[in-house]
Order: structure tokens, then sequence, then C-alpha cells
């Protein structure tokens, strides 16, 4: 029997050597926890901070997050789809364009927040409410003279080869924007072809388009303002302009999925997203609170937006149209 | 002593057998199923422009890749083993080290060295706009796979290739160089070939590399047009196409493999005389022929790791990496609450792989060539081919809908890949052992588990101790495998590191580039302070 031992004990060790994998990947199996998923693109400091204060409010919950590109997690959550179910709680995009696509299927689960009158309506359904506002902005680099200092100014031969734009299959940021201009009756369209015409690039992330322009690869570009003021702040060699007629604001939409595992502990979430303790961490970390009043970066300058209910349900048709032009 | 031995090595093969059917066979199974299963999905998929084009593009970039790999390798093997070179210890400690920087972190430090807005062209306004496209993918992979052919040729000049018959060819009145095309390239023949084999095997599965420098520019390969259609796209066209292009990798890799086993020279050479040291000829002491090596390391190595160490310590993009400048700052930003996660992951899982993979390699070693386990062997060596992209997908099909999200799916992957990057020395290092003393042992009246433990462990340690050490080293680096499959909390350093490359912030990314890197030297101390557990790692 001895002899038999060698493979047998081999076994042993390799399964109580997986034993610390699963303990270690399901936080659930502690005693007296429970854990909410939360699928988002916000950026990682600001869902840090966040993380960290619900924690101290709510130390029985733990939070899992997926942070990735719109894009990823839209695959992500097809995946899911395919293999049978949605396994997140809480969605948290960065458009509402992205996120009326899953309201559409029947994804979001509807339910009242606390406090959703502190929510302005113009920035909420009866799914998704906006948690913080992003702002489209133009940024250029600091010895580009003369600096663009309107959106149509950056389709002018000045700036030939030398555009930096972000990809609205990447980022919901620039799915937004491009709800935005494809539906204004100043730029349209038309806009995205005199821009491909004058040889601009599509980057992916709003981050890209800001190290090309700090690195002066790009003279000017398209992106969102949180990143841009933090390279400002650490001395790079760019501008940000609140351009004419102004930046989009583009809110950015929390959810709870109505296959939650864990709705309540999602709600919960939410809830604590939208109160004041957590728009004051939103303020604190680079981005206009949706909640009014709160301390936060003050818009520089005009803010304009699309008529987002008017163009929801459109995401498919606007989407490939801008592929046509600017491909991907 | 096989009758005696039927017990545990009947045991050990069901193990063996058992295994590999769970972590390789299985998944692959599940792959093909799955793409017939689909439909005529896959098959219209296969004769799609996008599929075809990415098959040629990986195809191409991997002949590219094997020739300049090859002609460096062999060139620095050469001098390294057949010049009395000033500084040899040295210098062949610099063609290995590359092998220890991450590939990804390898391709990330190129474009902060050479890209527009890099390092010279900060420093000297000179810069590489094609770095990003297949010329770049190609250079930075070819830079990468130089020191594994030069690391098989090394050894096959040491062990094969007799200075006996150059100082012969020399004697006779051939020149250094008659000498060397007449006589040490054709006996090193077997072992240019396999590295040539491994190398395009290699780099046709390659993933990070063509990710950074490719996907920006539209350049699309097999590896990252399965990981773009797995991760960014939602539609079930995508998913076909990720399915046969999959098969299709497999495929062609397996079709490089065997003709590599069909073609390659299998008349070795025997050692007629003792070993001795290499050729005279230089004078004595020469730095000569090292400079042109000295200076190809600083370029593809040296200048692009102190490129991401400047971008790692600059305070702001685009601002001169002068010391006025510096901070130490993004190395805080870096350390994010998934910086926790994702390094306690990557340790725990470089951990249980490494010994899995030991136990298991050890396991098939043990069985050596009794009881089918030189079948097992081979097996276990073939499923090293097998793509990391293909196992990855294959692993999430097969065990996705029970272990998402979860580290075990990582681990899973992981030991299919690395069991044979253990088994090989473990089972090379088995060959070579003499079987007196087991016999001793056992005639003495120790059972099989005795002997084993109190002979031939002993004998083996510093083998598994590298073997270990090479297979912890290949988890810690490991991300064509863990972006497919990692989900919430089951993210991994070098997961983490393409992410926030990805998302186009590079003074973070380089901060945690510089921190991987680190780790990974840290990790390879002993392996590079013991030369003969170097030694050990040698590929057969």
């Amino acid at each position: 029997m001895t002899r038999r031992l060698g493979p047998m004990a081999v076994l042993v060790l390799a399964l109580s050597a997986c034993g610390g994998v699963a303990s270690a990947s399901d936080p659930a199996s502690a005693a007296g926890s429970e854990t909410i998923t939360l699928y988002t693109s916000t950026t990682q400091e600001t869902v840090d901070a966040l993380l960290a204060a619900f924690g101290e409010a709510h130390p029985d919950i733990t939070v899992e997050v997926f942070r990735a590109p719109t894009g990823e997690i839209n695959a992500r959550i097809a995946a899911e789809q395919r293999e049978g179910a949605v396994r997140g709680d809480v969605l948290w995009l960065s458009d509402p364009l992205s996120i009326q696509q899953y309201d559409a299927d029947g994804l979001l689960r509807e339910w009242t927040p606390t406090e959703l009158d502190a929510v302005p309506e113009a920035y909420r359904t009866e799914r998704f409410w906006g948690t913080r506002l992003l702002n489209v902005v133009l940024i250029h680099g600091a010895d580009i003279d003369p600096a663009p200092v309107g959106w149509a100014d950056l389709a002018d031969p000045a700036y030939a080869d030398s555009v930096a734009i972000i990809d609205p299959g990447f980022a919901g940021s620039a799915f937004g924007a491009l709800g935005y201009f494809a539906t204004s009756d100043e730029f349209g369209f038309d806009f995205y072809r005199d821009l491909a015409a004058n040889g601009a690039d599509q980057l992916s992330a709003p981050d890209e388009v800001v190290t090309g322009v700090a690195e002066g690869r790009y003279a000017a570009g398209i992106t969102i303002e949180t990143p841009a003021q933090a390279a400002v702040a650490n001395g790079s060699p760019i501008e940000v302009v609140w351009p004419e007629p102004g930046a989009i604001a583009i809110y950015s939409p929390i959810a709870v999925f109505e296959d939650a595992a864990n709705a309540a502990g999602a709600e919960t979430f939410v809830d604590f997203i939208l109160s004041e303790a957590g728009q004051t961490i939103i303020g604190d970390s680079g981005f206009q609170p949706i909640r009014e009043g709160v301390e936060g970066p003050p818009p520089q300058g005009e803010q304009v937006a699309p008529d987002w209910p008017a163009i929801f349900g459109q995401s498919d048709e606007l989407l490939e149209e801008y592929r046509s032009i600017f491909g991907g | 002593m096989a009758e005696r031995a039927g017990g545990p090595a009947v045991g050990a093969w069901i193990l063996v057998a058992g295994a590999l059917l769970l972590l390789v066979v299985l998944p692959l199974v599940t792959l093909v199923a799955n793409a017939l299963a689909d439909g005529a999905g896959p098959l219209a998929t296969l004769a799609s422009d996008t599929a075809i084009e990415a098959w040629r593009h990986s195809v191409l970039v991997a002949a590219a890749v094997t020739v300049l790999a090859v002609v460096g390798g062999v060139v620095g093997a050469l001098v390294t083993e057949r010049t009395d070179v000033r500084g040899r210890t040295l210098l062949r400690l610099g063609m290995v080290l590359p092998l220890l920087v991450p590939d990804f972190v390898a391709g990330f430090s190129w474009l902060q060295a050479y890209a527009p807005g890099g390092l010279t062209d900060d420093l000297a306004g000179v810069s590489l706009p094609w770095l990003a496209g297949p010329i770049g993918v190609v250079a930075v992979l070819a830079a990468g796979a130089v020191p594994l052919v030069y690391l098989v040729v090394a050894s096959g000049l040491a062990t094969r290739a007799e200075p006996e018959l150059e100082q012969a060819a020399r004697a006779s009145g051939g020149g250094r160089l008659v000498a060397w095309r007449t006589v040490t390239i054709p006996l090193a023949a077997p072992s240019i070939a396999a590295a040539a084999a491994l190398v395009m095997v290699t780099s046709m599965n390659a993933f990070a590399i063509p990710t950074l420098l490719g996907t920006p520019d539209g350049f699309v390969t097999m590896t990252t047009r399965i990981y773009r259609d797995l991760a960014f796209a939602a539609d079930s066209e995508a998913f076909s196409r990720v399915l046969a292009l999959s098969v299709l990798l497999a495929g062609s890799t397996l079709v490089v493999m065997g003709l590599a086993d069909w073609l390659l020279p299998r008349a070795t050479a025997t050692r007629t005389g003792a070993p001795s040291s290499s050729a005279a000829g230089f004078r004595r002491g020469s730095w000569l022929p090292a400079a042109p090596l000295w200076l190809y390391l600083a370029v593809t190595t040296a200048v692009p790791l102190v490129a991401v160490l400047l971008t790692a310590v600059t305070r702001g993009i685009g601002l001169p990496p002068v010391p006025a400048n510096w901070t130490l700052d993004h190395f805080g930003e870096a350390l994010s609450s998934q910086f926790a996660t994702a390094i306690g992951n990557t340790l725990l899982l470089a951990v249980l792989a490494a010994t899995g993979a030991l136990l298991l390699g050890a396991l098939v070693a043990g069985l050596g060539r009794r009881h089918g386990g030189r079948t097992l062997g081979t097996a276990v060596s073939a499923s090293f081919a097998v793509p990391g992209t293909v196992l990855a997908v294959a692993v999430l099909l097969a065990y996705g809908g029970l272990l998402r999200d979860t580290l075990w799916l990582v681990l899973i992957a992981y030991l299919a890949k690395f069991w044979a990057l253990a088994h090989r020395p473990i089972g090379g290092a088995v060959d070579l052992m003499p079987s007196e003393p087991m016999h001793a042992a056992r005639a003495s009246g120790a059972g099989v588990t005795t002997a084993t433990r109190t002979i031939m462990i002993p004998m083996l340690w510093s083998t598994l101790a590298a073997a270990w050490l090479l297979v912890f080293l290949f988890a810690l680096h490991e991300v064509t495998m863990s972006v497919l499959l990692y989900g919430p909390g089951s993210q991994t350093m070098a997961v983490l590191i393409l992410n926030l490359q990805q998302l186009g912030d590079p003074t973070v990314t380089a901060a945690l580039a510089v921190m991987l890197t680190l780790l990974t030297l840290l990790a390879a101390l002993p392996l590079l302070a013991r030369r003969r557990l170097l030694r050990r790692l040698k590929w057969r």
C-alpha cells in the first residue's frame, strides 16, 4: 500500500494547493459578508476612492470590480448572455447611449433610488441614473499657433494630419460625443467627414489623445476634460479649451442588472453613489458631480448636449454611419 | 524492477493521463466540437478576407522573425563560444538577459524609446515612425527571439560541434570563416534547425507584441484578431470567427511542428575528443568581436528599458526626462486597489502553476520510457506547441460555464501550457542519470518510493529547482491566456499593465512595468547567480 502512496500523495497535495485558489477568488465564502459585482468604465482612481468610502459605510458588502473600456464591457456582457446569464450586479458606464441599448433589451432592473430627486430630470430614466458629467473638450499643444478655439477649427487645413479623436466603439464618451455631433444641426456627420478629409487619426482611449498631443505627435485633439486637466497639473505642455459652441456634457449612468444575484446589495451601492457622500468623492476625483450643490470642478464655459431621449434607439445607425467614415 | 514498480507506475500513469485529458484534450475537443456545432458559420469566416488577412500576417511575421532571430542568435553564439572574446561571461549573460523582460514590457519599452514622442525623439529628434506597424512587430519579436536561438545554438556548440575539427580545418589552411562555414555551422545544424522551429512557433503564437505594435496601425494577426473579437466585439459573427481562427491557428502551428520534425536533420555528431575550449585566432582577450554584440544589446534592450524607467519617473507626459522633472508619484498612483489584487493573484498563480507543473512534469519524467511513459512525454511536449490563445479559448469553452471569472480557470490554462516546460528539463536530467545508485538502493531493499526520495530527488535537486523557477518566471509574464480568461477579481499584473497601456496613460503603465520587471529579475537571481542551474535549463 505504501507504494501506492507516491502518486496519491501528489494528488492530495495538488488538490489542497488548489483549495487556496477557491478561497482567494471567492470572498463571499467568508462568513457574514455578501458580494456585489460592478461592471464599470469609470476611471480607476474614482472607483478606488468610492470603494474605500463604501467599504467604511457598508463593511458587510464586498465589491468585485470589472473595470474596462465600454467596448470590452459590452463584449463581456454578450459572452455572458451567450453562456446563460449576466453575472454582474451593477452596471456603471460612461454614456447614456451604450446603457440604453441594454435597457432596450430588458437587462436593467426597474426600482426607485432613495434620493431619486437629487438627480436632475434630464439625466435620468426609470432604470438608469446619471452619476457625473464627462465634459468632452478640445485640447492642443501649448506651442500651437494659431490655437483652435471651436470644434469646427479641427477641420481647418492648419491642423491637417495632426488631429486625434476617440473611437466610439471603444470609449463611451466618444459614443456620447458622436450622438451630439451627428444629430446637431450645426455639425452633423459632415463634421466627421471633414475631419477625415483633413487627415484626423482615430485613437482608442481619451488618455491616448492626451498623450499624443502632450508628446507633440498631434497638434490638437478631442478628449474628455478630467485626464487632460490631470496632465496639465503634472506639467504636460497642453492646453484645455472649452470650444465653441460648448463642451459636450455626457452623463455617466448607473443601473442595477435585472438578473442581479444580489439586487439589494446592488441598490445599496447605487444609492451610495447618488448620495451626497458619494457625489462629493466623485467631485474630489476630478469629475463634475450630477447633484447640484456638490463641490466639483466647475464647468469652464458653455455645455452642450444632444436631446438624449430623442436619439435613444438610434445607436446602431449612428455607429454604422460613423464607421463608414472612420472605419474600425 | 519493472514488475515490482508496477503498482505506483500504473497509478502515476493514470494520474498523468487523466491530467492530460482534463487539461489539454478535453478543452481542445470542446473547441473543435463548438466550431463544428456552429455550423457553416466558422467555415464561412475562414474564407473571409478578415481571416485570410490575419493568417497571412501571422505566417509572414513568423517567417521574417525566424530568419532574423536565427542570424542574430547564431552570430551571438559563434562569438561567445568560438572566439576568445573578452568579457565572455558577461556577454553570455547579456545575450540571455532579455528573456527575463516580459514581452509586453519589451514592446512597450521600444515604443517609449523609439516611437515619435519617445526618448530618442526627445533627445536627438530621431524616431522610428514604422515602429507601430508590421516592421516594428517583426523587429521587436526578433529581438526577443534572438536569446532563444542563442541559448539553443550555444549549448549545441558546447556539446555537439567539435573544436578539434575546426582546429584541423584552420591547420589545413582554412580561414576562420571557412572553418565556421564548412565545419562549425554544419555540425550545429541540428540545433539551429530546432531553434528555428521553436522561434517559428512562438512568433506565430505571439500576442503581446502584435497587440501593442500592430493593432494601433490596423495590422492584425490571428492572435490579436481572436483577442479583439473575444474582448471587444459583442456580435455572434465575431464569436464564430474566434472559433474558426482558433482552430486555424492551432492547425498552422501543428503543420510547422510537423514539418520541422520531418525535415530536422536526424544525424547528430558524436563527440570524438574531449571537450576543449574554443578555437584561437583573435588576439587573446579581444574586445573586437564583442563590440557589435554590445551595441546590439544596447539598442534592443538597454535603451528601451532606460526609456521606460524615465517615463515612469517623469512628472508629466511630454516633459523632457531631466532630473528637474523627476518624481516617484506614478509609482504611488500605480498602487491602486487593482494592484494589490493583481500582484496577489500573479504570485499565487505563479507559485501554484510552478508547483503543479513541477509535480506533473516529474511524474511524467518518473514514468521514463516504460509503461507508455514515452508516449505521454511526447504528448505533454506537444501540448506546449498549442498556442496560448487557442488554449485559453478552449479552456474558456470547456470550463467557462463552471469556473468563469475564477483563478481556477487561469490556473488550468497555466498548468496545461507550462507542464511541458517543467517536464523537459526534468526528463532530460532523468535520461542522463546513472541508473546504478537506484539499482543499489532497490537491491538493498528500498521500495520505489524510498529509493526515489533518498536517491533520485537529491540527485535531481538543482534541476527541479531550476524547472520550478522557469515555470514561475513564465507564469509571472503570462498575458496571452490571462487576458482572455480574467474576470472581476482574477486580474493578473500582466493583464493590468496591458489594459492600462491600452487606456493610453504611459506614466503609470511604465511604473508598473518597472515593478514587474524588477520582480522578475529578483525571482531569477537564483538562476543567474548559480550557473549550474542555468546550465540545466538548456533546451534539448
